[in-house]
């Protein structure tokens, strides 16, 4: 396939008072058309800027970015609003017009481009029923929550059927199950009508989640590119080791090398073949109660873990967990019981997880 | 004392009326130039939607002279302006063209804030979409900021009424006219307590009505 994205050699310069700053320094990029790209880096490494030259909300201080083979440095002010126009864009904000209705905010992008009123709205109420929010039509953005808000966004960046969706930390304000459908949401919108969907990210969960390619950026320069597979199982430069193996989640990444491992001075359990599998998600509980831990020596039988999604927020424990409970139907009920006594929310799961 | 009959009632009502016309008249006049200039203002600083800065600077300056000179001074040196507008220089009419003239670029100002309240990040977004500054400012800043807008119009409007009653000093009419010209010239103290309690009552109905209006307008609470 062609490439819908050609940087070449992209600088980008602020001068404040004090100082010049170097957001970016020469980077090259290109994307594929139908690609979701992942663009990762730590915070300040320059790739919001990054996102922004890709439309021009930033005017590059040097180099080329081509938008479908066409030169956005070239570009009137009118024409460059039409392309915009047809490059959808969601943030880490949402950036919803407060004042105005989920439809409304959908059909905005349509009345910029000067769409005919009822076509725009009947597009609009088809958005929202993509994104499963048919029954808020009329309802304002403060009424919805930070997922909902995003479906929103989605749909309203989806609305002038743009073939190109830059995504700008879209979920990093959001907990991790509302991240899950999110981007389960953009990977539909990928594969079904085939958008091309640019990831800005410091989670490396979420490229591993949805991304084909990844390119890893660190003070504004790009240091390592690819599939996102090769990448993660073999990190070459710096930043790359250094995002995977002390990243946001370097649990699963663990999990996903290697099976998964017991306490390294104990001797390894035998091979568990958990017929039944819990999800718990912690809320309330205190980051200090080791519950997992004095379940297993309450039980004197060992738990796999799955998948862990925790951290400690101010003292309390936020994040879900996947187990994989001993084959004991008895044992399996009363540790149910023992989480959900501790204010775990418990819910079993099925299928691989 | 005084005696309260029809006379003195419908001079009173006669206030309210000219009152009510001069701060109505003022205020959309005042927002007809000051709306405009605030939205200029807004958009021209340098974190506006089309910074440029020597442009920002007149207005900054203009804007800081006019709202420096006392009003009664404005009053009176505005008289040849003010005759030449709309005629003469003296009653309900010739008062608004100098509370005009005052109230533009303390609303420029109302508007300026209002207008920079709205999250940069909603802009950006309308800039995505391929917005015009225009469309920006049509869309977007206006309608986002419209609590903070309409909150502003119920500070100018107490603040117009101030200023009207203070015209009554030359000879501006209303309710002020006849507080100085009863209450203080004529030591008819009651009259003077009646139109300032008239005064007083007209700037809490509306600023209620202007607060309330705001509330029920504004959709940023579940």
């Amino acid at each position: 396939m062609s490439d819908i994205i050609e940087v070449k050699n992209l600088v980008k310069t602020f001068t404040t008072k004090d100082a010049t700053i170097e957001a970016l320094k020469g980077i090259d990029l290109n994307i594929e058309e139908g690609d979701v790209f992942g663009i990762i880096g730590m915070s300040g490494a320059g790739k919001s800027t990054l996102v922004r030259c890709l439309n021009f909300l930033e005017k590059p201080t040097s180099g080329t970015v081509m938008v479908e083979g066409r030169e956005l440095e070239s570009l009137k002010d009118a024409e460059l609003r039409k392309l915009r126009g047809s490059i959808g864009m969601i943030f880490q904000g949402f950036n919803l017009l407060m004042q105005s209705n989920v439809i409304t905010n959908i059909m905005f992008p349509l009345e910029i481009a000067g769409a005919d009123k009822d076509k725009a709205l009947e597009r609009a109420r088809t958005l929202l029923k993509t994104v499963d929010l048919a029954e808020k039509e009329k309802a304002y953005p403060a009424q919805l929550s930070g997922g909902q808000k995003q479906r929103v966004a989605i749909a309203r960046a989806l609305a002038t059927e743009p073939r190109i969706l830059l995504c700008d930390e879209a979920t990093s304000a959001l907990d991790p199950q509302t991240t899950a459908s999110i981007l389960e949401l953009l990977r539909k919108i990928n594969k079904e009508m085939g958008v091309t969907i640019v990831v800005i990210t410091h989670q490396m969960s979420v490229v591993r989640e949805i991304c084909n390619n990844v390119a890893i950026i660190e003070d504004g320069a790009l240091v390592e590119t690819g599939r996102v597979a090769e990448i993660f199982a073999h990190p070459k430069s710096k930043a790359a080791k250094r995002l995977i193996i002390e990243g946001k989640d370097p649990d699963e990444w663990e999990a996903q090398n290697k099976a998964i491992a017991g306490n390294g001075s104990m001797e390894l359990p035998a091979e568990l073949h958990e017929d039944r599998k819990i999800r718990i998600v912690f809320q309330t509980n205190s980051s200090y109660e080791p519950v997992i831990a004095n379940m297993i020596l309450r039980f004197g039988k060992p738990v796999n873990i799955l998948r862990a999604d925790t951290k400690n927020v101010g003292g309390t424990a936020k994040g879900e967990m996947i187990l994989g409970l001993p084959k004991e139907r008895d044992t399996q009920e009363e540790m149910i019981k023992y989480l959900k006594e501790r204010d775990l929310a418990v819910e079993e799961v099925t299928g691989n997880v | 004392m005084f005696n309260w009959d029809a006379t003195v009632v419908n001079m009173i009502l006669k206030g309210i009326a000219e009152t009510l016309y001069m701060t109505c008249v003022s205020t959309i006049f005042g927002y007809v130039l000051g709306l405009p200039l605030g939205v200029l203002c807004a958009v021209s600083d340098k974190e506006g939607i089309r910074p440029n800065q020597p442009l920002y600077r007149v207005l900054d300056i203009v804007i800081n002279i006019v709202r420096s000179i006392p009003f009664l001074i404005l009053l009176i040196v505005l008289i040849p302006f003010t005759r030449f507008v709309v005629g003469k220089s003296y009653g309900s009419t010739g008062t608004i063209v100098p509370l005009v003239i005052s109230a533009a670029p303390f609303i420029a100002r109302m508007v300026e804030s209002s207008i920079k309240e709205v999250d940069h990040g909603v802009v950006e977004a309308a800039q995505s979409m391929g917005a015009s500054n225009w469309t920006i400012i049509r869309k977007v800043l206006l309608p986002e900021s419209r609590v903070s807008l309409i909150t502003g119009v119920t500070i100018v409007f107490g603040t117009v009424l101030g200023y009207s009653a203070m015209a009554g000093t030359v000879g501006g009419g209303g309710l002020g006219d006849i507080a100085i010209r009863y209450g203080y010239y004529r030591y008819q103290a009651d009259i003077m307590i009646v139109t300032v309690i008239l005064l007083v009552a007209l700037t809490q109905i509306f600023q209620f009505a202007g607060m309330k209006l705001a509330s029920k307008l504004d959709r940023r609470r579940a």
